[in-house]
This record gives C-alpha cells, sequence and structure tokens, in this order.
C-alpha cells in the first residue's frame, strides 16, 4: 500500500495540469451510446412482450401475422434504410476530408432513404387496417403494432433530426459540437437498422412462417 | 472550447470513418436479410430448421452491423463503448429470455393448448 | 383510434370542467385555501425583499451540479414530507375504521374511519409513488448529484444542461402529481397499478392518467441523470483517479445508474403501453381479447425490482462514507465492498418475479427466482460484515451522522432478514400481499432514510460551511426510531395475523389494539418531523458558532470532496488535484500535505447558466396535464414547444466562459480567506468531540497497516 513508502514532498504531484484537456467530443458521443443503449432496453422490453402476446390466443379471433405480413415487401423497405444508414455513413467518409459539399448531399440522400422508409411503412399500415388488422383487434396485433411504429417514430426523429443538422452544418460549419451530434447521429441512425433486423427477422418473418 | 484538438474534424471518432467497413457492412448485412427473406417465402426449410436459419441470419447480420457500422471493437477510442454494450447484452437476453420462459410456464398451465404445439403461434 | 371517454368532452378543455375540482371536500378544500395561503405568502416575501432576481439568476437558471443537487433535496424533503402526510393519513383511517361496527363519519360520507374507500385508495397509491420516485429518488439523486463530481475531482457533471434538463423534468412529475389533489383525482390503484383495474372499463376517471404521466415524466428525468452520472464518472475523474481509487460512494452511485440506465426504459414502456390500452383501445393489459394482465406485472417488476436496488444502493454507498471517517479507519474490504455492490446490482436484474410468486408459472420458474432472490443475501452480508469490521477496533465517535448510519445498519438487518423469508416461495404465499410485506420493505426504505439522514448531516457542512445541530440531530434520531418500532412491529405482526394492503377497512377486532400502537407510532414521528424541523431552525440560527473553518469539517474524513474549500466555491477546485492515493484526503493528511496549496492557477471553462432547461421542463408539465384530461390541441402544442425548444437551444449551443489564472487564484484567495475567517468566540476545531484531529500525525508513519489508519489502532494490530 501508499502508506508503506516513504514519499519524498518534492516528488508528489498533488495539482494536475492537463485536467483541463478533457475531450468534449468523447464524452458526448459515450454518452449518446449509453442512450442509444438505454434505447435498445426499450426494444427489448417491447420484444419481451411481443412475445408474450404472439401465442395463437393472443390474436383472439382477428388475423394472424401469417395473413398480412408480405416478405418481400417489407424487404424493399428494409433495403431502403440500409441504404438510408449506408448513405449516412459516405457522410461521415466525407465529413473525415472536410467535404462540406459531400456531407450535405450524403445526408440529404440518407433523409430521402428514411423518408422512403416511413412512406413504405405508412402504406404498409394502411393496407393492414383495410384488410382489418387494426391495434384494436387484439393483443397480439397490439403488440405487434407497437413494435413497429415504435421503430418508425425513431426513424421519424432521426429525419428530424438530420433536418436540423443541415441547418446547423450551413450556419456554423463544422464546429465541435456539429461534428459531436453528427458522430451521435451515425450511432442513432446505425442502431435503428440493427434494430430493425430484430424486427423485420423475428416480427415480419417468423410472423409470415408460423 | 476546443481542448486540445482545434480542429473537430481530426479527432480520432472523425478519423475512424471508413468506406471499405461501411460497405461491407451494408452488403453482408443485405445478403443475410436477402437470404432470410427468400428462406422464409419459399418455405424452403422444415419449420424449426428455418426458424434455426433465420435466426442465424439476424445473429450475422447484427454482429455484422456492429463491428463494421458501428466500431464496436477494442481500440482506445471505441472500448468504453463496447464495454457498456457488453454490459448490456446480458440484461436484454434476461428481459426477453426470462420473460419468454416465465409466461410459456404460465401458459402451459393456465391456457388450453394444443399438445406439441410450439411456444409461439 | 382514440378512446371515447365516459362523460363530457369538449375540443378546447377537454375532460376539464369546474365540477372536477373538490371544493366541497373537507379535507382538500381548506388545505386548498392553506396551500394558496402559503403560496401567497412566499410570493409576497420574495418579492419584498427583492429576491426573484437572485432567485432566477443563481437557481432557476442554473447548471451547476451543488445547486442542482440542493434543489433535488429540497424537492425529495418537500415530497418525503407529503408523503408523510399520506401516511398518517393511512394509519389514523385504520385505527378509526378497525372493528365490526358502523363507525363512519358522516360529514365526509365514509362508512367506516374518516375516509370514503376511493379517496383512502388514493391515498395509499400517492404515498407509495410519492415515497419510492418522488422522495428517495430526488434525495439520493440529490445528495450524487452533489457528491459524486466533488469525489472524481471534476469541476461539474458531463453534461450540467441535462442534469437541469433532468431536474426540471422530475420537478414537473412532482407538479404533476401535486396538482392531482385539486383538479380531478389520482389513482387509486396502488402505486404499481393493477391490471386490468387501470382499464377505462374500471378506471374512467384521470386518476390513472395522472400516475402514467407522473411516472413517464420521473422516468424520463431520472433516465437523463443517470446517463450524465456515468459519462461523468467514466470521463470527468481527476488525473490519477484510477477505478481502483474511486470512493466506494461514487462506486455506488456508479452501479445505481447502470441499474437505473437499464432498467427505466421498461417502466416506459410498461406505461406507455397502459397509456396505449387507455387512449388508444389496444389490448396488451385487457383480460379478453388476447391481452394479457400478468405481462403488466411482469414489465412493471421488470423495472420495480432493479428500482428499489437503484435507491438502495447509494445507501450503502452512503453509508460506505459515514462509518470510516467516524470510525477513523479505512473502509474495511474495498474489494469486496465494490464486488458486492455490483453483485446486488447484476442479481436485481434477475430476481423481479417474486414480487408476483402467486403467478401460477410453477414450481421451475418460482424456484429458480427464489435462488436469485436469496443469492442478493450474500452480497449484503458483505457489505455489512465490512461494516462491521470497519468499526472494529477503530477510533469510534458516535456523532449525529453516525448514530444514523448505525441505525440504518439495524433497520438492513431486520428488513434483510424478513426479505430472507420472503424470496421463500412457500413462505410467501402465506403472506403473500399482506402487511407483513408492507412492513419488509418499509424496513428496507427506512434504511434508506435513514442513511440520508445521515448524509445530509454528514456533508451538510460541505456544501454550507456550517454544522447542523448535534444534538437536535440526535433527538430526532431517537424519536424516528421510535416511530419506526412502534408503527412497524406491529405491521409485522398483523400481517402474520392476516391482514392484507390497502385496507380502507381492517374489519377484525382482534387487530384493534396494534393499530392503536401504530397510531402512537405515527404521532412519534410527527414529533420526529418538528425535530427535524426545529434542528434546521436552531442549526442556521447557531451557524455562525458552528462555522467549519477548514477543508475537511469532520478532521476525520477521507474522500477528495473534503479537500476543496467549506462551502464548495462554484468551480468546485481551484486546481484539480492529482490523486495520489484511494482515500486521498486521509492519504494527504497523512503525509502533512493538507494545507498545502496549489502553486500556481490555469484559466478553466465553465457553462452559462441556462433556462432553457426550465422551459422545457415546463412544457413537459403541460404535455404531462394536458394529456391527463385529453386536451389534445394543447398536448401537440407542449409537445412542439419542447421539440422547438430543444431545437432553438441546439442551434445556439453554449459557449460557455472562461476565468482566467490571475482570477482564479483571486478567487481561491477569497474563498480561503472566508473559509478560515475566525468567528469571535474561540471554538475547538477539527472534527468531532474525541480530539479527532490529533489522531493524525502529520509525519509519514511507516509502520501503519494500511491508507489513514490512526498510528496506535495500527500498532495494536
Amino acid at each position: 500500500m501508499h502508506s508503506e513508502e516513504t514519499v519524498d514532498p518534492s516528488q508528489v504531484i498533488l495539482w494536475s495540469d492537463d485536467y483541463e484537456g478533457h475531450d468534449p467530443i468523447s464524452t458526448r458521443t459515450f454518452g449518446f451510446w449509453m442512450y442509444v443503449l438505454s434505447d435498445g432496453m426499450l426494444f427489448a422490453t417491447l420484444f419481451a412482450a411481443y412475445g408474450v402476446l404472439s401465442y395463437s390466443h393472443s390474436y383472439y379471433t382477428g388475423p394472424t401475422p401469417a395473413q398480412f405480413v408480405a416478405p418481400w415487401y417489407t424487404f424493399i423497405q428494409t433495403m431502403a434504410l440500409f441504404l438510408s444508414v449506408l448513405a449516412y455513413g459516405f457522410a461521415m467518409t466525407a465529413l473525415k476530408n472536410g467535404n462540406k459539399a459531400g456531407v450535405i448531399n450524403a445526408i440529404i440522400a440518407a433523409m430521402v432513404l428514411g423518408g422512403v422508409f416511413i412512406g413504405l411503412d405508412i402504406h404498409d399500415v394502411l393496407r393492414m387496417i383495410r384488410i382489418g388488422a387494426t391495434p384494436e383487434t387484439s393483443g397480439g396485433l397490439s403488440a405487434f403494432y407497437a413494435l413497429t411504429q415504435v421503430h418508425a417514430a425513431h426513424i421519424f426523429v432521426g429525419l428530424l433530426w438530420m433536418l436540423v443538422m443541415l441547418y446547423q452544418i450551413l450556419r456554423q460549419g463544422f464546429s465541435e459540437d456539429v461534428v459531436g451530434r453528427l458522430l451521435s447521429l451515425r450511432m442513432f441512425w446505425q442502431f435503428q437498422a440493427v434494430m430493425w433486423v430484430f424486427i423485420y427477422v423475428f416480427v415480419y418473418l417468423w410472423g409470415y412462417m408460423s | 472550447m476546443s481542448h486540445g484538438h482545434s480542429n473537430p474534424i481530426h479527432h480520432p471518432e472523425v478519423q475512424m470513418a471508413s468506406r471499405r467497413n461501411y460497405l461491407t457492412g451494408f452488403v453482408i448485412a443485405s445478403l443475410l436479410m436477402f437470404a432470410a427473406t427468400w428462406l422464409v417465402s419459399a418455405q424452403a426449410l422444415a419449420p424449426f430448421g428455418l426458424l434455426l436459419a433465420i435466426m442465424g441470419c439476424a445473429g450475422f447480420a447484427v454482429i455484422a452491423q456492429v463491428y463494421f457500422l458501428l466500431h464496436i471493437d477494442i481500440s482506445e477510442h471505441n472500448i468504453w463503448n463496447t464495454v457498456a454494450l457488453v454490459m448490456f447484452i446480458p440484461l436484454f437476453v434476461i428481459t426477453i429470455g426470462l420473460t419468454w420462459w416465465m409466461f410459456s410456464q404460465l401458459y402451459l398451465r393456465t391456457m388450453p393448448m394444443i399438445p406439441g404445439m410450439p411456444g409461439m403461434h | 383510434m382514440l378512446v371515447n371517454v365516459p362523460g363530457p368532452w369538449s375540443p378546447l378543455l377537454g375532460r376539464l370542467a369546474l365540477s372536477e375540482i373538490p371544493y366541497k371536500n373537507l379535507i382538500l378544500a381548506p388545505l386548498f385555501v392553506v396551500i394558496v395561503l402559503v403560496a401567497i405568502a412566499l410570493i409576497a416575501g420574495i418579492t419584498y425583499y427583492g429576491k426573484w432576481r437572485y432567485l432566477w439568476k443563481e437557481w432557476f437558471t442554473t447548471v451547476d451540479h451543488k445547486k442542482l443537487g440542493i434543489m433535488y433535496i429540497i424537492l425529495g424533503l418537500v415530497m418525503l414530507f407529503r408523503g408523510f402526510i399520506d401516511g398518517l393519513m393511512i394509519r389514523t383511517q385504520q385505527a378509526l375504521a378497525v372493528g365490526p361496527g358502523n363507525n363512519g363519519m358522516k360529514a365526509m360520507g365514509a362508512i367506516h374511519g374518516y375516509l370514503t374507500p376511493f379517496h383512502f385508495g388514493q391515498i395509499y397509491s400517492a404515498h407509495g409513488l410519492i415515497m419510492i420516485l418522488l422522495a428517495a429518488t430526488p434525495l439520493l439523486v440529490g445528495i450524487m448529484n452533489i457528491i459524486v463530481p466533488l469525489q472524481i475531482g471534476a469541476r461539474d457533471m458531463a453534461y450540467p444542461y441535462l442534469n437541469a434538463l433532468g431536474f426540471w423534468i422530475t420537478a414537473a412529475a412532482v407538479f404533476l402529481i401535486m396538482i392531482s389533489l385539486f383538479v380531478g383525482d389520482f389513482s387509486h390503484n396502488g402505486w404499481f397499478g393493477y391490471a386490468p383495474i387501470f382499464e377505462m372499463a374500471y378506471s374512467p376517471g384521470v386518476g390513472v392518467d395522472y400516475w402514467i404521466w407522473t411516472l413517464e415524466l420521473i422516468a424520463l428525468g431520472t433516465t437523463l441523470g443517470s446517463i450524465n452520472f456515468l459519462a461523468t464518472v467514466v470521463k470527468m475523474r481527476a488525473p490519477g483517479m484510477t477505478w481502483g481509487r474511486l470512493p466506494v460512494f461514487t462506486w455506488s452511485a456508479v452501479t445505481a445508474n447502470i441499474i437505473a440506465l437499464t432498467s427505466f426504459p421498461c417502466l416506459q414502456v410498461a406505461l406507455a403501453l397502459v397509456a396505449a390500452d387507455r387512449y388508444l383501445g389496444t389490448h396488451f393489459f385487457t383480460a379478453g381479447f388476447g391481452g394479457n394482465l400478468m405481462l403488466y406485472t411482469n414489465l412493471f417488476w421488470l423495472w420495480g425490482h432493479p428500482e428499489v436496488y437503484f435507491v438502495i444502493i447509494p445507501a450503502f454507498g452512503m453509508l460506505s462514507e459515514i462509518i470510516p471517517a467516524f470510525s477513523e479507519k479505512p473502509i474495511f474490504g474495498y474489494t469486496a465492498m465494490v464486488l458486492a455492490t455490483f453483485a446486488i446490482g447484476g442479481v436485481s436484474w434477475i430476481v423481479w418475479l417474486h414480487h408476483f410468486f402467486t403467478m401460477g408459472m410453477g414450481p421451475y420458474v418460482s424456484t429458480e427466482f427464489s435462488i436469485a432472490t436469496m443469492l442478493v443475501g450474500i452480497p449484503t452480508g458483505v457489505k455489512v460484515f465490512n461494516w462491521a469490521a470497519t468499526m472494529y477496533r477503530g477510533r469510534l465517535s458516535f456523532s449525529a451522522a453516525m448514530t444514523w448510519a448505525i441505525g440504518a445498519l439495524f433497520l438492513l438487518l431486520i428488513g434483510g432478514l424478513s426479505g430472507m423469508m420472503l424470496s421463500i416461495p412457500a413462505i410467501n404465499y402465506m403472506v403473500h400481499n399482506s402487511v407483513f410485506v408492507v412492513a419488509h420493505f418499509h424496513m428496507m426504505l427506512l434504511c434508506i432514510v435513514y442513511a440520508v439522514f445521515g448524509a445530509v448531516i454528514f456533508w451538510f457542512p460541505k456544501i454550507y460551511g456550517f454544522k447542523l445541530n448535534e444534538a437536535w440531530a440526535k433527538i430526532m434520531f431517537w424519536l424516528f426510531s421510535g416511530g419506526t418500532f412502534l408503527v412497524f412491529f406491529p405491521m409485522f405482526m398483523l400481517g402474520f395475523m392476516g391482514e392484507t394492503r390497502r385496507l380502507d377497512w381492517p374489519f377484525n377486532p382482534q387487530w384493534a389494539p396494534w393499530f392503536d400502537v401504530q397510531e402512537v407510532g405515527i404521532f412519534v414521528y410527527v414529533l420526529s418531523v418538528l425535530a427535524f424541523v426545529w434542528m434546521l431552525y436552531v442549526s442556521i440560527r447557531d451557524r455562525s458558532q458552528n462555522r467549519v473553518h477548514s477543508a475537511d469539517a469532520w478532521g476525520t474524513s477521507r474522500s477528495l470532496e473534503w479537500l476543496t474549500d467549506t462551502p464548495v466555491p462554484f468551480y468546485n477546485f481551484a486546481m484539480v488535484p492529482h490523486i495520489n492515493a484511494r482515500d486521498e484526503v486521509a492519504w494527504r493528511r497523512e503525509h502533512g500535505f493538507l494545507e498545502s496549496n496549489p502553486d500556481h492557477f490555469k484559466a478553466i471553462h465553465m457553462p452559462n447558466n441556462t433556462p432553457m432547461a426550465l422551459y422545457i421542463g415546463a412544457t413537459t408539465f403541460v404535455l404531462g396535464f394536458a394529456l391527463t384530461w385529453r386536451i389534445w390541441w394543447l398536448s401537440i402544442a407542449a409537445l412542439v414547444l419542447s421539440v422547438l425548444l430543444m431545437i432553438f437551444r441546439s442551434n445556439r449551443g453554449d459557449p460557455g466562459y472562461v476565468i482566467s489564472a490571475r482570477e482564479m487564484e483571486e478567487l481561491d484567495r477569497e474563498s480561503k480567506a472566508h473559509m478560515q475567517e475566525k468567528p469571535a468566540l474561540p471554538l475547538p476545531q477539527g472534527g468531532f468531540a474525541g480530539g479527532t484531529a490529533t489522531a493524525y500525525s502529520p509525519l509519514p508513519h511507516n509502520n501503519s497497516p494500511s491508507g489513514g489508519t490512526p498510528p496506535s489502532s495500527g500498532q495494536a494490530l
């Protein structure tokens, strides 16, 4: 232990000179990553609820996913989201070189593709409502809608955020705040793709096959 | 308010972006999702095998995305993100797994079920 | 899509109507008048003394972690008082209503006692919700807010603005639950809610909606706070503050906030699904239509059990700071202590089913959760033995803070052992939903309250520069302990005699004597509340005599928060210390560095104050209120406004301001001069009675076994 050695007062450092050099960008992204993980917990809870509410008796007398899921349609949605995430990745590689036009173009592309995802989702919901698969029909459908539409809400928030970021890039350029936010948005957007893989496979595909 | 990094673009978390990684992640995840969709829509396997196959697709797609896109590795700048993720994963598993187990046992005892029926649907 | 509500609804005011204001209620109407009068007096007083500007500039817009922490603690104490009054009303109702007869007060419309069952249910629910989420949580978050940055040598939290936002959202939750007293009703389904009683068909009023949005707001505020704590500890530690040197309280804050971060989303989901059932007509928790009402209980306790450890673990951390300081020994088994904290945090995630063992999921599931629950006893036992071993052969001084800490250990023992009983499914089936369970968790929560009072007394001089009155703090302790004994030991008995929870009418006349004892106990509690108020009054009155003139208020404290000036200046540390040992202050004291000041200063960067957090908190309150009353236009307006405010704040950013090295030197000199300014009367300095200041030699002692162990006891070992 420390007290067993003799302490030479001239050798001891009591006050630190380099504390003020904390890295605000990493602090911001680390905190945001923890938010993202707690968001993952939110999805995990919804998955738990979906698991409990996807037995045959959970659908009451209403339709089951096997009757209304269209796998290839949702696959197109999946591709729109993956491409949007890829486009946002290209925004990040453009940012690496300080290429402002490249960042803006890539974010616009990511927004368009994200918009396609939302559009397809709304279209799908309207189709389901037409065939009588509404959230009020049964507990199983409530859980189905909760999981898919909470994800869609995240996509919507991401699009809004991208819009704000476009404005901030034009106004402030690549300031420390803007760069930190772009990095956080990258994690948020990529994480939505990760969550979508689970939703697509375990809600849409698994629902369709059973 | 720049501390040490005069230009935020030179921050290591910006510089770790990689076109090649993002493309690799995208291609792997897309191919796996395509495979899963095809397997399911063509009913290419028996139900249980199909389930395992699409679970495998999901697992590898997620690993690819987490590694190539989210930069989850043990380099100096990402280690804390990795630690946080590793801490969370058991909790995701517990939340979903124990809930499903608990309610499958409950349904076994309280719901009229056809014998031999799998847990879901 | 939207559910039709029974009763009138208008687009402009939603369900809000004059008839929703209970002005005929004989309890609420006078209370409303009193609160309005107090509010007018408060506003008039602030205006008269011209303090609005001060309040606005120094408190309402602050992003300083210490001021936010103080506001959290004030909020927590106010709500502790409100929850206590609820408890007083519950006890009085049961004492009056017990027995077979028709003994109700006709004036109140009650058949038994003085409260109608509906009113009693609301009080019961509010008591539980307030005590756990709006009293214990803000108190603990407030203390963590103040102490954690100081213990790791940080200037502030990682995100000062987010900290303010978390506070104001919590405050919005408090305002929402308080307004439910006077506008409409509160939920009568218990603090955790029962499915499907909270469904629209069975609870058509607004009470459940108030309950939902209050919980959602507090969950949001706490999640934001937990992110902030974790980022602070991971990213903002002073140089040399390695993980192995982190004070135990900070370790417990880390564990607690990991729990909060991971579990609060579950609560948010559970309640959002209840809201979906009530507002959108979905069938998550309905009894029919494929819903599953036990799913709600599951999702709630998925959060609920980690939450109870979220509140107990910081309390353990506080005990781990108080006991070593007043035993003049380093904490026994630091590593074991930290590992035990994490073990409790980990196990907290696999035990939640013990809240509903009687669900009927069969023996396998019960066994797993039963064994996991018993496992909690191992790390908790490790902690209790570590505290005992810390005290063993220490130089104990029974100051007020230490008295509260030791009291907490006794309650922990009783609560823990009764918890071990409850972890056995066979016993749990017998006492399920009885007041035995209620008595058990009150022991645990009172353990937290004891630790919090100890911590407030312990850290008070650090923040305000003077000590609280020791004698009155001890009188309060004994009164409080008397109340605890008289209220909760009969409750254990009543649990065994079969009294279930939430009885507005305890019908069995044999219970009557125990209720009378409890009623006496609750009035002993009333005395302890008065003693608390008197303690504050006496302490503030005599503050010049109780001034602390050194950084280290008790003379025997160990961790980093005692290194900076007393009271703590807004920049925390003039120069951030370089950490050399686990108990830095004890180490510096032992090696004679305690008085050495930095010889040069550096420019520091501080965040600006901002009213934005207050504005966003206000919009969340409006959002919660509008959703409760189904005023759709107002809900949308509040939501859009809060998003716009966030975007506005984001666009503007905060450049902060810089204090130059020269100004810093000046500030430090002023702060030190203020601290060392001597009073007129010569008073004994440096610690509590017992001559603790002489326990350490300023020279290094090679023969002491570790940290800051007093040399004498070191040799004796």
